[in-house]
């Protein structure tokens, strides 16, 4: 298990290397002057030139490869040219917004893709099955910006069920000041008994949670549909049949284990899909997280920015992988020997 | 399996360790706030003497980019000049109605030496938000201090040899050459009075003297910033004004066009054609717009290739379609007029550019180009993401080809595309120009004055009369007004029709949406997308 873990951790350094690398030459690809993004749009050259000395875009650029792999590791992410900030702090307050939003998406897909995909087998192609196959296809297609703006126009703007945009009821910072410990609003929210903020930050999420869950909950429900149905047909499943087991049963008490084993993988890769399929969502709602965040990097050509959500994607990414390949080294002993 | 099982709780603490070292503990967000607008809960507090209704609602601003990048009003030179405006003051504020500079903490002032010396009467009983007063001496070392930080917009004042407090009202401006100074105190970057002692990088507070202070800050949050009402005032406090303001960010119109709608905030600062055109027939929304004094320069490249000669660029001029172009933005622009926009001094009226496709083929066959010569191939970099430039480049392309002329147009952001521009890399380069302060000489000092190397002189035009033209337009407008303009508009008839250096196909115009119940709202191009709130009312329901 040690040698596994040691493998797994190797290749996850290899992989955020690479990428440390690969943002790095994109962002010096890039035509343009970070430092005229930096001075604005009216700059003299005397700010050109001090800008540039406080990016130290004149070194070579091998020393600038270093310099940036050396901040990196000391917490130095650079300063975004557009807010002027560190990077790193802008990360710490847009990166929670995303998780609350992610994470409640994937509770809701596993939540329901789970069961869904345990009835459609049950029911291999009769009525629900059909139903099941047809939702999640659906469900895995529709673009997610248009569910988004179609979302919010009927059940915000038209109907009314829902607020429109944002967070939370920014009133409530006055009536009710939320104490910041995750900067994880809904967390800090309940943790703090906060209920004001608790439930408005709830309200403000079932839009914009059920349109980034939809995809995740069409793949799971399909992957667990499709994995529960060839384990039902494993020698197991006949033998268990033979001893007169029910066909439920042998689903769910048998077959649904070794099943949840390429589904727990795929939560992992849909965790990391739901972060970028959430950029545009974000944008929609107007949720401060990551997604806007980026986007609006992206607009004003904001390299250091832009190379911080990269690579802090990316960390979730191998993070998410690393962790569900070890999960399922607990679950599933096969899994060590790949 | 234990250790296992050890090593996955050890790996999920870890995890969960992480994300919370990624974040502040224990910090209390946001000490103001901001309540809903519109809905001000029906509480009709008696007011003394007036019958107006108290005005306990917030005024909501819809920025669609981040409110503040740099806190320090010396510097700033940036989208936070929306929030600044209404927390700092300056000298004079510019009234693009009467074209010229009115009082604000200067209450009236004069020049002399043929606009060499400036002296300003500070108004009495002004305090600044840290509780200081204002005076000469006070000024005098905000606008020393602006100067010598040398960042953003310091360059306006490059005329000022010495600033002198004479006594505690009168501030004395002794100047290298005459430059009409109480422009320059009107502008909307790096003109702010403001307490030395006092300014907080951080945005806890503020060390202005304006009818608004910081309430809260809070970077990256939807509602990143709020004001309050400054109680001390010089100007005074009305019940109907609004004494809470907040700046709600929200990147995507159709959103900030939703809220609208809903009445959850009052003023959106730009939707595209299609909402603004919905917005005017919506209940309870009404629209504004105005000229800016941002104009599209399309400028040759007079120095080398095809566009050196001038009749290729006379050409040029002729072959951009001016009305389809306004025609298709719908409102957000309108036609051009020589370089400077309505409302500054030294507009023009009789220059205003027209398609002529017959001409235009007439000035090629004379510069050897047209159906029957070789073709001619031009570059042109604009901005990307920009569909009003993009909107340009289809229209002229399209006039271009059948004369046999193409045009290969690179949309470009604008670091890259500058970069290229200083190195004469294109044939006609596409860009906008607004002045730092509501003065016409931006344009002409900028962008049409030799260069050895160009900045923005990208049409890379040398013309020692025309630069010695330019040279005597600040003393012209210190002095004597009526001269200033004939000199702007022989200037620009130099640059445009003689040289044809540029051509200029339309002025922007902003575009408002605003919920209905607010009053009193008059844009100000010298300040763009400045809402000064304290001019505004709440109307009584």
């Amino acid at each position: 298990m040690s040698r596994y873990l040691t493998r797994r951790l190797g290749q996850a350094l290899l992989v955020v290397s690479g990428v440390v690398v690969l943002t790095f030459v994109v962002m010096r690809l890039v035509p343009g002057d970070p430092a005229v993004a930096f001075a604005g749009p009216k700059a003299t050259p005397e700010e050109l030139a001090a800008a540039r000395r406080q990016f130290g875009l004149d070194d070579p650029i091998p020393v600038q490869l270093l310099n940036y792999v050396r901040d990196l590791l000391t917490g130095d992410w650079g300063v975004s040219l557009r807010t002027r900030q560190p990077v790193l702090d802008d990360l710490y307050v847009a990166f929670p917004a995303s998780l609350e939003l992610v994470g409640t998406a994937l509770v809701i897909a596993v939540v329901v893709g789970i069961p869904v995909g345990v009835l459609a087998a049950r029911y291999k192609a009769k009525f629900p099955d059909l139903g099941v196959r047809f939702g999640s296809m659906l469900a895995v297609s529709v673009p997610v910006f248009w569910l988004a703006l179609a979302l919010q126009t009927v059940f915000a703007s038209n109907l009314g069920w829902f607020p429109i945009a944002g967070e939370y009821d920014s009133s409530l910072d006055t009536t009710s000041p939320l104490t910041l410990w995750t900067n994880i609003t809904i967390v800090d929210a309940l943790i703090t008994g906060n209920w004001p903020i608790f439930t408005s930050t709830l309200q403000h999420l079932v839009l914009p949670a059920l349109v980034v869950a939809a995809y995740p909950t069409g793949v799971i429900a399909q992957m667990t549909r499709a994995a529960l149905i060839e384990e039902s047909g494993q020698d197991h499943s006949k033998l268990e049949r033979a001893l007169g087991f029910g066909e439920t049963s042998i689903l769910t008490r048998f077959a649904l284990r070794p099943a949840l084993n390429p589904v727990l993988s795929l939560i992992a890769l849909v965790f990391a899909y739901a972060i970028v399929n959430g950029f545009l969502v974000e944008a929609v709602f107007n949720w401060p997280g990551l997604g806007r965040y980026a986007a609006e990097s992206i607009k004003s050509l904001d390299t250091p920015a832009i190379a911080g959500v990269t690579l802090l994607v990316a960390l979730v990414y191998v993070l998410a992988n690393l962790v569900v390949d070890i999960l399922q080294g607990f679950v599933d002993p096969r899994a060590r020997q790949r | 399996m234990r250790w296992h099982k050890r090593l996955l709780v050890a790996g999920v603490t870890g995890v969960l360790a992480l994300t919370a070292s990624a974040c502040a503990g224990g910090q209390v967000r946001g000490a103001g706030g901001t309540p809903k607008p519109a809905e001000s809960g029906g509480s009709s507090q008696p007011a003394a003497s007036s019958a107006a209704q108290a005005n306990d609602s917030t005024f909501v601003y819809v920025p669609n980019l981040d409110v503040v990048t740099d806190w320090d009003p010396a510097t700033s030179y940036s989208n936070e000049i929306v929030a600044m405006q209404n927390i700092y003051e300056g000298l004079t504020r510019y009234n693009s109605q009467e074209k010229k500079a009115e009082p604000r903490l200067a209450t009236e002032w004069t020049s002399a030496d043929d606009g060499k010396e400036w002296t300003f009467k500070l108004r009495q009983g002004v305090k600044f938000h840290s509780g200081a007063t204002l005076d000469a001496e006070a000024a005098k070392k905000a606008i020393e201090r602006t100067i010598e930080k040398k960042g953003g917009a310091a360059y306006i004042w490059d005329a000022v040899k010495t600033i002198d407090a004479v006594d505690a009202s009168t501030l004395k401006f002794t100047l290298k050459y005459a430059t009409p100074l109480d422009l320059v105190a009107s502008s909307g970057y790096a003109a702010y009075i403001y307490d030395v002692n006092a300014v907080d990088k951080d945005g806890k507070s503020d060390a202005g003297t304006g009818p608004y202070t910081i309430d809260s800050w809070q970077k990256g949050k939807e509602t990143e910033l709020t004001l309050k009402a400054y109680e001390g005032y010089w100007g005074g406090w009305k019940p109907e004004q609004y004494k809470k303001v907040a700046y709600r960010v929200t990147p995507e119109i159709t959103t900030a066009w939703q809220l609208l709608q809903k009445g959850e905030v009052n003023f959106v600062q730009r939707l595209n054609p299609q909402l603004f055109q919905q917005a005017g027939t919506t209940p309870n929304v009404q629209t504004a717009s105005s000229p800016s004094f941002q104009n599209l320069l399309v400028l040759f490249n007079t120095a080398s290739g095809p566009a050196k000669d001038v009749k290729v660029r006379q050409a040029l001029q002729y072959a951009i379609d001016y009305d389809g172009l306004v025609a298709a933005l719908k409102g957000s622009g309108q036609k051009g007029n020589g370089l400077v926009p309505q409302g500054l001094l030294g507009r023009t009226n009789d220059m205003e550019p027209k398609q002529d496709l017959a001409k235009a083929q007439a000035l090629l066959a004379e510069a050897g180009y047209g159906p029957d010569n070789p073709e001619l191939k031009l570059t042109m970099t604009y901005a990307q993401g920009d569909d009003d430039q993009k909107l340009l480049v289809t229209l002229l392309s399209s006039a271009l080809k059948g004369m046999n002329v193409t045009l290969q147009a690179k949309p470009m952001t604008w670091s890259a595309q500058w970069d290229l521009g200083k190195k004469q890399g294109q044939d006609i380069f596409v860009m906008y120009w607004y002045p730092d302060y509501p003065d016409a000489y931006s344009w002409f000092v900028n962008v049409f004055k030799s260069a050895d190397k160009p900045q923005f002189n990208l049409s890379y035009l040398k013309d020692s009369a025309i630069d010695t033209a330019i040279d005597a337009l600040p003393q012209l407008t210190a002095t004597d007004q009526l001269k200033a303009d004939q000199a702007y508009k022989d200037l620009q008839k130099k640059i445009i029709q003689d040289q044809a250096a540029v051509a200029v196909p339309y002025v922007q115009t902003y575009q408002r949406a605003l919920t209905s119940d607010v009053e009193g709202y008059v844009d100000n191009p010298a300040y763009p997308n400045v809402v000064f709130f304290y001019d505004l009312k709440k109307r009584a329901s």
